[in-house]
């Protein structure tokens, strides 16, 4: 497993090319005014003005600029091995004693990272100053960015992935995204169970003696997922073995037909984490509603009526609003509880390491929204995008909560955008009213006054 | 295998304590002996007092076994289904409408092969509503997979309970075993009942082993029951073979009842015919056919008919599931005329479950057994030997007349 590494990045809608940073990086690097000479090019968009999804896709100007790529090209191409990708800064080095100037590395490198200098005959390219590159405090406007990425990644990216490559998720899932991050941290003494869903529907469990995961994995039903698991636990425990009894389930399997056992289980504190994958719906199985699907959505048992002329159509969309589960197991008092979203990973990271934690000594309960984009409707790219505007408008709160500490917020949003910005992100949403988008403003408020005055008593005292 | 045979070959008895007791408390007395890990409850009526003595046992420190007051009966089987799947020795019991909210488990638990034993406290219903014993809860599961064991006396609950656990976790059958017994009748009536000494019984049990087959276990990880079926590849192949393996343990536990059976006698002194029993039948022209406990008033019955110099005698089921159908079609071989009598009922052929099946074994025999259907004993109505001496002479009647097609209620005027 490779690593990931710090990164100069660019925002185009930023960036008026006046050319500060290119200045910046001549002076610093070769001592000249000469920006052609500059490791940073800022160019001229070609196609300049083009309507696009991605912020910047209008913007009149792009970088040509060195990305440290891990998988360099110009490395490759390079018939010397005067270029080498350093495993310990991840800068790509110029070992100018061995480069015989063919510059094919020029050629090879998309992003026209690698370029002849003029002034010295000689190919150049961006070392990032060592780690504090001279062209970003040059911006004036913010379009620079010296990013740290990926401490999660480098953390956790040589432990094991406990599923097997190829899982027939949808493409963009967030599911699988959060089961791969989860089992890597979970570790190989597990048992793990997938209630019947998107997890073992993408073949976690397996099909006709195959299987999808490296631990020992099983279909509970679909209703009785936490008593199962509580059976598993309880036996090794009375063995005087560890295993981590952990459940990935969906939304259906938690909040609708098996919450019964789930209440029990959570009741009884059985030693256990239970995690919710809740994509608001039966998703796997064609998109029907469930209790967790929120008002005025979309699903195939809630559609949005068209009547014949002159009728009058009966139903838009999900006519009441969503269970709060989080909120119930609360009140079943379990040693851990926490809402999270992939789009804030450290957060759901820490809050994973809680709740393992908390399953050695009881019952602790992870609640992960998690957008759907075959299901929701909207394009794979924007799956993060969607969870985050769901917490940036407080349609989704990130909390936690423990019967010593109370609950808290872990990402309060005191300043959230109207709920419509979420909304319009997706296409289950499309029909809506104005009459419901205000159902639905104003069910957040009431939501996040509920959370807030939860998290003021148990606080205030 | 008959009663006289076993007898002859029982050794004297151990020592054993006598002591009197209900058949609820019998049942949690054999289960303390069987030494299970993990015993999950809900209490329902009439089971609730079994439940109550086995949570005793174990608060007492006379059973070493993880309770698990669970939420309801799809939660108990559930739990005990993850126990066993990490090789715990597992017990519940329940009835009447339990049963039918732990369908769901129930039917998965012989599919995956899970050697856990529950009683079934039997109970008529669910609606009309009724708390009162009847067969009717078992029967409706009857066709899913489980070994079951229909009990006649206080001590056979007790020794039934512990060999239960030795049928079920036997390498060649590997299936849940229920103990039937007859709520009311067997579960609220005190019997003297002998008492075996635990280490003989732990002798008796010998090396436990659930979960060689299947497990959830970090140290030997598997998919635990992946999708199977579809068309193609090996999707069908898969299932069928499952499928063809459960009927195959299910044919094994005759021969496997049978020996643990006779391994008991040997040990305990005490036999129980371990299929069917065959009471009076080796000179009878005709015969009633019981289940459960109703069979010591039919047996009275048959005493007096005897003496009044009709020419019947008795066959009791005890091992309802599997069919014993080699093992009865011997005894019908030795009638003419067969009335039987179910404490429930079939819906679909408007007769007792027992009859339905019986008739399917006589097909095999080849020739003609008139026979018939009576249905009593439901909803906790007692059968007494009045009701037995009906159905005796309208047995004896069909030796010259035939089978009437309605069954007879018997207890509909009572």
């Amino acid at each position: 497993m490779g690593r990931s590494f710090n990164t100069i990045a660019f925002d185009p809608a930023k960036c008026d090319g006046c050319g500060d940073c290119m200045s910046a990086c001549a002076r610093v690097k070769f001592d000249s005014d000469d920006t052609s000479r500059s490791l940073i090019q800022i160019l001229a968009r070609e196609n300049a003005n083009t309507k696009g999804i991605s912020p910047g896709a209008g913007s009149s100007f792009e970088l040509a600029l060195c990305r440290q790529c891990g998988d360099p090209k110009c490395v490759t191409v390079c018939p010397a091995g005067a270029l080498t990708k350093n495993n310990e800064t991840g800068v790509i080095d110029w070992d100018g004693s061995r480069c015989v100037d063919c510059l094919l590395c020029t050629i090879g490198c998309t992003y026209a990272g690698i370029s002849l200098d003029e002034a010295t005959g000689r190919v150049s390219k961006c070392d990032t100053c060592d780690g504090n590159p001279a062209c970003v405090p040059a911006c004036p406007h913010d379009a620079l960015k010296y990013i740290t990425t990926s401490n999660i990644y480098n953390e956790v990216g040589d432990w094991e992935d406990l599923f097997a490559p190829g899982l027939a998720g949808c493409q963009g899932c967030n599911t699988e995204l959060l089961m791969r991050h989860t089992l890597r941290r979970v570790g190989p003494d597990t048992v793990l169970a997938t209630p019947p869903g998107c997890v073992p529907g993408m073949g976690s469990v397996g099909f006709n003696g195959t299987t999808g995961t490296k631990v020992p994995v099983f279909h509970p039903l679909l209703t009785n997922t936490a008593a199962m698991l509580a059976g598993v636990k309880r036996q090794y425990k009375r063995v005087g073995r560890e295993i981590t009894a952990l459940a990935i389930a969906g939304d259906g399997g938690a909040s609708d037909v098996g919450f019964q056992s789930l209440s029990g289980a959570a009741e009884r504190g059985e030693q256990m984490l239970f995690m919710v994958v809740d994509n608001e719906g039966y998703m796997n199985t064609g998109m029907q509603r469930s209790s967790c699907t929120p008002y005025g959505a979309w699903t195939s048992t809630t559609p949005v009526g068209k009547a014949e002329e002159g009728q009058k159509a009966v139903a838009q969309g999900k006519t009441q609003d969503a269970k709060n589960m989080p909120l119930i197991m609360v009140n079943h008092r379990c040693d851990y509880v926490a809402t999270a979203s992939t789009a804030y990973m450290e957060d759901l990271y820490e809050k994973l390491d809680k709740a393992i934690a908390a399953s050695r000594t009881g019952f602790a309960y992870l609640h992960v929204y998690s957008p759907c984009t075959t299901g929701w409707r909207f394009p794979t790219d924007q799956n993060m995008e969607v969870a985050r505007k769901a917490v940036e408008t407080n349609f989704v709160m990130l909390w936690e909560y423990t019967p010593e500490q109370g609950l808290h917020f872990t990402k309060p949003v005191d300043q959230p955008l109207p709920v419509t910005e979420y909304l319009k992100a997706m296409g289950r949403f499309r029909h809506l009213s104005p009459e419901q988008i205000a159902h639905i403003q104003g069910k957040v408020e009431e939501n996040r006054r509920m959370v807030e005055k939860l998290a003021e008593q148990v606080h205030g005292g | 295998m008959s009663t006289a045979t076993l007898e002859k070959t029982a050794p004297a008895k151990p020592k054993q304590k006598v002591i009197l007791c209900e058949g609820n408390e019998a049942a949690a007395l054999g289960v303390a002996l069987a030494r299970p890990d993990m015993v999950a409850v809900y209490p329902i009526t009439p089971q609730s007092s079994l439940v109550e003595h086995v949570a005793k046992l174990i608060a007492d420190g006379r059973m070493d076994a993880d309770i698990v007051d669970a939420e309801g009966e799809h939660s108990v089987l559930s739990v005990l289904q993850g126990g066993a799947l990490a090789g715990a020795r597992t017990y519940t019991a329940t009835c009447g409408p339990g049963l039918a909210f732990m369908f769901e488990p129930y039917f998965r638990t012989s599919g995956m092969r899970l050697p856990i034993v529950m009683t079934i406290v039997t109970r008529d219903g669910i609606t009309p509503q009724s708390v009162w014993g009847g067969h009717q809860d078992a029967m409706t599961v009857r066709e899913v997979g489980w070994v079951q064991m229909y009990c006649e006396t206080v001590q056979e609950v007790l020794d039934t309970t512990v060999m239960a656990f030795r049928i079920a976790e036997h390498h060649d059958v590997m299936l849940p075993v229920n103990i039937c017994l007859d709520g009311n009748y067997l579960s609220y009536g005190a019997s003297r009942t002998e008492l075996p000494d635990q280490a003989d019984v732990d002798e008796f049990m010998g090396h436990k082993d659930v979960n060689w087959h299947v497990a959830l276990d970090p140290l030997r990880p598997m998919a635990v029951d992946p999708l199977t079926g579809g068309s193609g590849g090996k999707g069908p192949s898969t299932f069928v073979r499952y499928r063809k393996g459960q009927c195959k343990g299910m044919q094994n536990a005759l021969r496997v009842i049978t020996e643990v059976h006779e391994e008991w006698a040997q040990k305990f002194g005490r036999s129980f015919s371990p299929l069917l029993e065959e009471y009076r039948l080796d000179d009878a022209d005709y015969a009633i056919m019981t289940l459960g406990s109703m069979t010591g008033a039919a047996k009275d019955a048959i005493d007096e008919a005897r003496d009044a110099g009709k020419r019947v005698g008795l066959i009791k089921l005890k091992t309802f599931s599997p069919f014993p159908v080699e093992a009865l079609l011997k005894s019908l071989g030795k009638i003419q005329a067969l009335g039987v009598v179910d404490r429930s009922v079939g819906f679909r052929w408007n007769c007792g479950p027992m009859f339905q099946e019986t008739m399917g074994a006589l097909y095999r025999l080849g020739r003609h057994v008139p026979a018939m259907s009576f249905i009593g004993g439901l909803a906790g109505a007692d059968l007494t030997t009045a009701h037995f001496h009906r159905v005796i002479d309208a047995t004896e009647q069909l030796l010259s007349n035939p089978a009437p097609i309605e069954p007879v209620w018997l207890n509909e005027n009572d």
